[in-house]
């Protein structure tokens, strides 16, 4: 295990380090110039190489390079060329929002899905296994911001009981406000997450259930619910922990259209404010928080699937199966 | 039986929508671009669904929709799939290091997901269709090629592929022989997959403002629009919705029946 | 928070309140009385770039900050009136080079630093300043210098006349010389200081206890932003802002008018649309061909298609709040039949081809595919190419590398750039120039006023540009609030009298 927990980690940060690199220079690829972003109608020359100066894109790129890369080492994610601010801590309160608003729909979304799922294929002979079937096939096609429109509609517009968007400006200094605006988001997130999990969840029983083992456990006078308990959930729960994993991932990146729809102040805006505002070390320090995050995400799962099940750990070899 | 059912089902939610885009390249009720229709035109009349705050006509843009976004999903996939199939068949192949090398590198294209790396294509390149589609298609190829990837291992592990390798068959002949017909059916069900999964990203892209520019009728950019007016002209924020919705669904049913057809053990077992 | 501020701000109501009833007489808004201690919500769509209008900040910090955060010498008010603020007075020499202004005494700063001489002259020459980015910057370059004689007074030596000089100091903060990093903090004079500013969400103002003048009607204001109008307009439905600064579609004013809890209001804006073409190349360097294209637009239909019946035509560059408007809307009016004959004329009588560079936020992209369906009645044909605003800076604002754009122009006054040959759109047109250059140095605001309206008629009569039409000012407030400013003149939101009861 030790020897996997260091290759895995060495895999870890040389994937982060060539995020790092492909990122700046995708970035650096951008058409125009970020100086232009900060004069307006009526600049001279002279005051756009005033704007270059100030944020340094008139350095030479290699020079830019190695500060970005020495700053990173340093978790310095350096000086947003707009605001003037630390990136950093630009971040560190946009994840105020977009870590709540991930881990509380994704929470949401697991207790609704385990259950669900697995009573769609449990009982997939009564009336409701089909339907429950149904809607979650319809729940993976919908679009999450649709989802997000209508809530907010009926919800904030029509029933005036819950806020249309914003975040209070106490944070969570008020947590009772600061969950209200997070209500509509978190739903919305957790109504499409819930429907691609269910179906995970859902084909995952279906093959514990018509597995051979859970057959034989049950011939040997096991009870249905020990059977299950002691063999279907260790077999059902290595793939699932997996795509739990990925779908935590995928909620997290999900936020950044959920938070537009509900201008919640969260990564996902900053990282589109910072697009149009060609804002690289805002766009720079999402992307590698965010890339972050997911890997550590991948990483945790990994872990767990082994510690799950014995057999995961005779297997050699760094990537995923 | 199941299976095919499924399918079937697919194929007409499917055909719907592409009918609807066959139609729009020779027919459309009303120019898309005109906006002599009046402000939120409501729906009967002259304007079968209503105009848009524009005078646009809702039906016409509806219809220049399913184009857009069968354009981007279908494009999407033949740009993931093409690069997707041909890294992972390189990976497939590949021994120890190069192996691990490059699966690692598909496992970083990974943990870029799709929407974030679609941004940046879009804001290294300009929002267009075509950006739309070499994003989406660039993201999707990092999970086709991983699968891929997976699927050729499985394959090459067979006895008598080791058989037929040792006797020397050459690798052009082992794959067009024996690694693609068996992988295929594998990689077409994922591939349906991926194509609504195209579909909801453009919508996605669109409604952020980043998919192909106005005046194009993306269904994300008509619902992102329609925003604006929902409680007075709810038919704007309902229909391209619905039409996302009956596509992507339609693409997924076609996906399991897909699924089952090609592989019965699995269909005994629902 | 903390029972210390509740203190202070009980103490201010009390003051509030005492010199409130006889300072804003006829507001009369009803019966209700005006609560002192409430904290104004406004919501905008224009959040700061950073907190220096020298450095950046865009329009979002003039909105915020000018008057409420920071002063000028003089404070242009939002009827459009130059009146004295940090100046008590000034006085101009005979010959119009030397300004000498009698500051206001007993100001301080919000960090409790009395306002000097010092201060000012720092001020100025932060905006006229090599590295300044400030929009402002060329209009100020009629100054030589800035002396400081003595304790109250600022002396300012032009190297020509220049009839705009007080006009133009009303966007000149002034600002602590010592204050460190005006980008992330400030240190004015106004009767707001800065609470917070969270970065994609709000930024507050706090009453200053210290202010010099009447205390602000309210105890505070709270800037909502939002990147869309329709998350706008849906927080104010649902109480989460108590005014709009600026609307900036006309969706959701059906929701609003009609309804007794709110009140809309149409004030004047300086905002124009303009079709802008780049007169240094052809098809668009001959008049004819341009004043075709403006004849061939329904100015009127796009704007009811966008702006739904507000808004108004303006036929050049000068809108009704600047001294020197006329209404030119007749020079080149709207006639299909006309605009063909000046093709024909010109030598393009089966029309041509060009690419419009068009910024890809509202209202760029519809105005464009108006005008491409518009243009397509008379033979021409409109490649629509759609940019992002930075593109835009650099293609067409720098490198002129454009046959034709649409921009929105936000300045009053900006008549001027058809003065300079060098601008994006290269009007080159020496009489025109030269009538532009002596208005700044006429005697009187009159003689001014006579140039710029010759200058203004000149661009109109040879199409220097399309100006599509004038934005509308529309302010939409809950109706238990008065006295805000529904103009908004360039973009200033004077908050310190907005009363909520």
């Amino acid at each position: 295990m030790g020897r996997y927990l260091l290759r895995r980690t060495s895999f870890l940060l040389a994937s982060l380090l060539l995020a790092a690199s492909l990122l700046f220079v995708l970035l650096r690829l951008l058409p125009g110039d970020p100086a232009n972003a900060l004069v307006s109608v009526g600049a001279t020359p002279e005051q756009l190489a005033a704007a270059r100066r100030q944020i340094g894109s008139d350095l030479p790129l290699p020079e830019q390079f190695a500060s970005w890369l020495g700053g990173l080492a340093r978790l310095d994610l350096g000086t947003s060329f707009v605001s003037k601010l630390p990136v950093g801590s630009e971040i560190a309160a946009r994840l105020a929002v977009t870590v709540p608003l991930t881990l509380l729909a994704f929470t949401l979304a697991v207790v609704v899905a385990l259950p669900v799922g697995f009573l769609a294929a449990w009982r997939s002979d009564r009336w409701y296994g089909p339907l429950l079937n149904g809607v979650a096939q319809l729940g993976v096609a919908v679009p999450v911001f649709w989802i997000g429109i209508l809530l907010v509609t009926v919800f904030a517009l029509r029933l005036r009981v819950l806020p249309a968007g914003g975040f209070p400006r106490e944070d969570w200094a008020e947590p009772g406000r600061a969950l209200t605006s997070l209500l509509l988001p978190v739903v919305t997130i957790a109504l499409v997450m819930s429907a691609s999990l269910i179906r995970y969840v859902r084909s995952a029983t279906v093959d514990v259930l018509g597995s051979d083992f859970l057959r034989t456990a049950r011939a040997m006078g096991e009870s249905f619910g020990g059977a299950m308990w002691r063999h279907g959930l260790r077999n059902a729960s290595v793939p699932v922990i997996s795509i739990l994993g990925i779908e935590l991932a995928t909620t997290f990146l999900g936020a950044v259209v959920v938070e537009s729809v509900f201008t919640l102040p969260g990564l996902g805006t900053l990282l589109i404010k910072g697009i149009a505002e060609h804002d690289y070390p805002v766009i720079q320090g999402v992307l590698v928080v965010s890339t972050l995050a997911v890997l550590l995400i991948g990483f945790a799962a990994d872990v767990v699937q082994r510690l799950v099940d014995p057999r995961l750990r005779a297997h050699v070899g760094g990537g995923r199966p | 039986m199941k299976g095919r059912h499924t399918f079937a089902a697919g194929c007409v939610l499917v055909g719907l929508v592409l009918a609807v885009a066959v139609v729009s390249l020779v027919w459309l009720p009303y120019d898309p671009s005109d906006t002599t229709g009046g402000r939120l035109a409501p729906p009967g009349g002259e304007h079968l669904l209503g105009t848009d705050k524009l005078g646009r006509d809702l039906l016409t843009r509806l219809m220049v929709g399913a184009r857009i976004a069968l354009t981007v999903g279908a494009g999407s996939v033949l740009v993931g799939g093409v690069l997707g199939v041909a890294a992972g068949l390189l990976a497939g192949f590949a021994t120890r290091w190069l192996d691990d090398a490059l699966s690692a590198a598909l496992d970083i294209l990974i943990a870029f997901p799709t929407l974030l790396l679609a941004m940046l294509v879009v804001a290294v390149r300009e929002a267009s269709l075509g950006s739309a589609i070499v994003a989406i298609g660039l993201a999707m190829s990092g999970v086709v090629a991983r699968l891929t990837r997976v699927l050729v291992k499985r394959v090459l592990a067979q006895d008598y592929i080791t058989a037929s390798r040792t006797s020397g068959t050459s690798w052009p002949r082992l794959v067009t022989e024996h690694v693609l017909p068996n992988i295929w059916p594998t990689l077409l069900v994922n591939l349906a997959l991926q194509l609504g999964l195209a579909v909801l990203a453009e919508a996605s892209l669109s409604y952020l403002g980043l998919g192909p520019p106005p005046p194009n009728a993306s269904w994300g950019r008509l619902l992102q629009e329609a925003q604006a007016t929902v409680l007075t002209a709810p038919l704007g924020a309902v229909a391209p919705g619905v039409l996302l919705v009956v596509l992507v669904v339609g693409v997924n049913l076609v996906a399991d029946g897909l699924r089952d057809l090609a592989d019965p053990t699995r269909r005994s077992s629902r | 928070m903390n029972s210390k501020l509740a203190g202070v701000v009980a103490a201010l109501a009390l003051v509030l309140a005492a010199c409130g009833s006889g300072q804003e007489g006829p507001a009369g808004v009803g019966t209700a009385t005006p609560d002192a201690a409430a904290v104004i919500e406004i919501g905008s769509q224009y959040e700061p770039q950073n907190l220096d209008n020298t450095a950046g900040g865009g329009q979002g910090v003039t909105e915020a900050f000018n008057g409420n955060v920071y002063e000028g010498l003089f404070r242009l008010t939002d009827a459009g009136k130059v009146e004295n603020l940090l100046a008590k007075g000034y006085e101009v020499s005979d010959d119009g080079l030397t300004y000498t202004f009698e500051l206001r005494e007993g100001v301080t700063f919000h960090s409790g630093k009395a306002l000097t001489p010092a201060d000012v002259k720092h001020s100025i020459e932060r905006v006229t300043a090599d590295d300044s980015q400030s929009a402002r910057k060329s209009s100020l370059e009629a100054i030589e210098s800035v002396e400081t004689p003595d304790d109250g007074t600022v002396v300012v030596e032009l190297a020509h006349r220049s009839v705009s000089l007080v006009y133009n100091l009303t966007y000149v903060w002034i600002v602590n010389a010592d204050a460190k990093d005006l980008a992330t903090a400030e240190d004015g004079t106004g009767p707001y200081e800065l609470g917070a500013w969270k970065r994609g969400s709000t930024l507050s103002l706090d009453r200053f206890p210290g202010y010099w003048g009447t205390p602000p009607a309210n105890n505070g204001v709270v800037f909502h932003y939002f990147t869309d109008a329709t998350a706008l307009n849906n927080a104010l439905l649902t109480n989460a802002v108590d005014i709009v600064t600026s609307q900036q579609s006309p969706d959701a004013l059906a929701q609003f008018t009609g309804n007794p809890d709110y009140r809309v209001s149409e004030g004047h804006s300086t905002t124009k649309l303009l079709l802008a073409f780049n007169d240094r190349k052809a098809p668009f360097d001959e008049p004819l061909v341009r004043k075709a294209v403006s004849s061939a637009i329904d100015d009127a239909k796009l704007l009811e298609s966008i702006w739904a019946g507000h808004g108004s035509l303006i036929g050049s560059m000068v809108p009704p709040t600047d001294p020197w408007y006329e209404d030119l809307t007749k020079v080149n009016p709207y006639d299909v039949e006309l605009a063909k004959r000046q093709l024909a004329e010109a030598g393009y009588a089966k029309g041509f081809r060009f690419t419009l560079d068009t910024p890809n936020y509202d209202p760029h992209p519809t105005a464009a595919t108006f005008i491409k369906s518009e243009l397509a009645k008379v033979g021409i044909t409109v490649d629509i190419n759609v940019i992002t605003a930075d593109e835009w800076y650099s293609k067409v604002y720098k490198n002129h590398d454009f046959a034709a754009t649409l921009q929105e122009h936000v300045n009053d006054r900006d008549v001027v750039w058809y003065g300079d040959p060098d601008f994006y759109w290269g009007y080159d047109d020496k009489q025109v120039s030269e009538w532009i250059k002596d208005a700044e140095r006429a005697r009187t605001p009159e003689e001014q006023t006579e140039l710029l309206k010759k200058a203004n008629r000149r661009i109109a009569e040879n199409a220097a540009g399309d100006w599509l039409y004038l934005y509308p000012q529309i302010v939409v407030a809950a109706s238990n609030l008065s006295g805000y400013p529904v103009n908004g003149l360039n973009s200033q939101f004077y908050a310190y009298g907005i009363k909520k009861s």
